[in-house]
């Protein structure tokens, strides 16, 4: 059933507190994200309900919105036009709401800030080595050919020069000029440095003296830390020089006066304090790892969750660009991969076990997500919201990062040495990983384990009856509640009053077909209430495109329950559907919701039929209030 | 068998009351097997929730199949009842 992008927007702007409670709005791939001035004027348990909002979060002091790819583009345009609002970009957004961040958030985002544009490169050049690398395995030749030397030259650009992407990217976060970013990125891997990759036998290191500090002459390869940090200084110089520097000499003065302080800064202080820093910062993920004979690593798997709903997985990126720069392999990926695959198994048994058709729209297609490492729909719209399968998931992260830690688990190199298990990239998790990993079948096991433990986990704990906790409350519990009275009866069973009103007899439906019993005996029902419930325990077996007529059937008994008359040509407008074809429901469950005044106002009867359409094959009927 | 081809004029298809009608016109030819098919999908015309099912909506085009009976008349006057509400 496509979504009505229309309806979606106004229904999601009705619930935000008004506009003036909006400071801006922008999208994603699969989410509308909006800047809120008073959280507490946002009706989020009506948010969640909205149809077409698969789930939401507040994070980073925005509001989240999953609507999902392809559809959020369109509703987003809606929601504009509904709300007389002018396009934000991302970055809009994300400054907005960062100016309402404490500032050690601000401090842990950044690296994620800066990570995230340059990913695909890394992504790019990191699957390919692992493809590049793994040919020679199976056919040594392919080492010496021109071929394989060509490849790994392109496989490894993205790393070799890593700094210089950096830079770039975090002038654009930091607001500096992205070209003196690259150039200072450029320099911290200058070819007249030593590599700092080939350093490490060198005894005799050649030095600058600059006044009292004593620079070695080597570059910043595979560092990352100090490259933010040194742009980070660029840019507030820059800034800071563009209001002060009179504007008639600024263009020459204020880059010079940039680029040559930075530099000096960077090589005397910022880049020997903190490269040491960062190594400190490796080397305790590296004993995390490791520690316990994997302890540490399954703490790490179990609570990576919560640091990707906290918004700070990324700066995971630091850690295994560092791992890749001083060792060649990423010891952190297989934790990371534990943890994503784990709520894919999680998110998969929630899809499998639930009957509720919207649930299962959104679970399925989430869970295949989280198996491609996109984890925040899977987390976000389904896990997280019901607690127990996130629980699920992260002890089955737990188990795989254990796994990925036993002695015997171990990767090959290139030369069939044996190494630590990892990755050759990063930013890569769950099924994309298989090319990047250094021993595939060790990596399916530890997939298996993650998701298998989450899975039968979820299976087992989580009930569907568990409403998400946002509505925990009244509601839920009192809708389930059967109606005492009933209103057909035959042999094969009752019919169980589906709307508050008043019963009136068929044939004084307003409606001649109805009335006359074309479609078979019943009543009709003058509403007070605009809400129809199951009548019985039994299975939908068709609710209309147009959501105002539902069709049940229980023992052979097939009731139609149509709302109002003529209302098909309303297509929808006013209407809402709860279940769908073939679900099963219990007596009193809710299965449609109208809108008796919006159907007055078209000029139709709100008057619902309900008839037994088999009632000529039933015996012993009879119609009326009981 | 016989067997007619008709495509649905009705703006809003074959649903409950067209369907009702469709229903209790092809009860008064108790002899005859009447069905309806859209597609590969086909249905007993004495079955109402069957006919909801099938969702036909205005420009499907469906064949009516009359088996048993006078199947000549049966056929005719159900591709009129067709022309005449659907």
């Amino acid at each position: 059933m496509a979504l009505d992008y229309r309806k979606c927007a106004e229904e999601i702007f009705s619930h935000l507190g008004g506009r003036e409670n909006i400071i801006s709005a922008a999208h994603c791939a699969t989410r509308l994200r909006l800047v809120i001035a008073d959280n507490s004027k946002l009706d989020v348990e009506a948010l969640e309900e909205v149809e077409g909002v698969k789930g939401l979060f507040n994070s980073n002091g925005q509001l989240q919105l999953i609507i999902g790819t392809g559809t959020v583009n369109k509703v987003y345009d809606e929601f504009l036009a509904v709300t007389g609002m002018t396009a934000a970009t991302k970055d809009e957004v994300k400054a907005a709401a960062a100016s309402k961040m404490p500032w050690w958030k601000k401090i842990l985002k950044t690296p994620g800030d800066v990570f995230v544009p340059i990913l695909p490169a890394i992504v790019a050049s990191g699957l390919m080595m692992g493809i590049v690398e793994a040919i020679p395995k199976f056919w040594p030749a392919f080492g010496a050919t021109d071929w394989f030397s060509f490849l790994d030259l392109v496989a490894n650009t993205a790393f070799a020069l890593l700094p210089v992407l950096v830079a770039i990217s975090a002038a654009r976060v930091f607001g500096g000029n992205i070209f003196l970013g690259a150039v200072i990125g450029l320099m911290m891997v200058h070819p007249a440095l030593i590599n700092a990759w080939t350093v490490g036998g060198m005894t005799d290191i050649p030095t600058w003296h600059l006044w009292f500090f004593n620079v070695q002459q080597v570059g910043y390869q595979g560092h990352v830390i100090p490259v933010i940090l040194a742009v980070l200084l660029m840019s507030k110089l820059e800034k800071l020089l563009h209001k002060t520097v009179p504007e008639m000499i600024d263009l020459f003065v204020t880059p010079l006066v940039t680029v040559v302080v930075t530099s000096f800064v960077t090589f005397t202080v910022i880049g020997p304090i903190f490269s040491i820093v960062e190594n400190w910062v490796l080397d305790g993920a590296k004993w995390l790892i490791t520690i316990g004979y994997g302890a540490g690593a399954a703490v790490m798997g179990a609570i990576y969750p919560f640091t990707v709903v906290m918004g700070l997985h990324h700066m995971y990126n630091v850690i295994e660009a560092g791992m890749l720069a001083s060792t060649g392999v990423n010891t952190w990926m297989p934790i990371a991969t534990a943890a994503n695959f784990a709520q894919f198994g999680a998110c998969l048994a929630v899809a499998v076990k639930c009957r509720n058709q919207k649930l299962k729209s959104v679970a399925l297609p989430s869970s295949l997500s989280a198996s491609l490492g996109i984890t925040e729909p899977a987390i976000f719209g389904v896990n997280f919201r019901f607690m127990k399968p996130f629980i699920c998931g992260m002890i089955g992260g737990a188990a795989g990062a254990l796994f990925a830690q036993l002695p015997f688990v171990h990767g090959y190199d290139m030369a069939g040495n044996v190494v630590a298990f990892g990755a050759t990239t990063y930013g890569v998790t769950g099924i994309p990983g298989i090319p990047a990993i250094n021993n595939i079948p060790m990596y399916l096991i530890e997939l298996a384990i993650a998701a298998g433990v989450a899975f039968a986990l979820t299976m087992i704990v989580w009930k569907e009856d568990e409403q998400p906790k946002a509505k925990k409350e009244a509601p839920a519990e009192e809708a389930i509640e059967a109606p005492t009275a009933s209103v057909i009866r035959c042999a094969a069973g009752t019919v169980l009053q589906p709307v508050q009103g008043k019963v009136i007899a068929r044939d004084a439906i307003p409606d001649e077909t109805f009335a006359a019993g074309i479609l078979g005996d019943g009543v009709g029902i003058e509403p007070t209430e605009g809400i129809v419930v199951a009548p019985f325990d039994g299975v939908v077996s068709t609710v209309m495109d147009s959501k105002h007529a539902v069709t049940l059937e229980a023992n052979g008994m097939e009731l139609l329950i149509h709302v109002g008359v003529n209302t098909v040509n309303m297509q929808g407008d006013g209407f809402t559907a709860f279940v769908a074809d073939g679900e099963t429901v219990k007596a009193g469950q809710k299965l449609l919701a109208f809108d008796s005044a919006k159907i007055k106002a078209a000029g139709y009867s709100d008057t619902v039929a309900v008839l037994l359409t088999n009632s000529d094959d039933m015996e012993n009927v009879s119609c009326g209030l009981a | 068998m016989k067997s007619f081809s008709y495509t649905i004029t009705d703006p809003v298809g074959i649903h409950a009351r067209p369907a009702g009608l469709l229903v209790k016109a092809v009860k008064e030819f108790a002899g005859s097997t009447i069905t309806i098919a859209k597609g590969d999908k086909s249905v007993n015309a004495l079955k109402l929730m069957g006919l909801m099912q099938m969702g036909i909506k205005q420009g499907d085009a469906v064949t009516v199949s009359v088996e048993g009976g006078d199947e000549d008349a049966v056929c005719a006057a159900m591709e009129a009842f067709f022309k005449a509400n659907l």
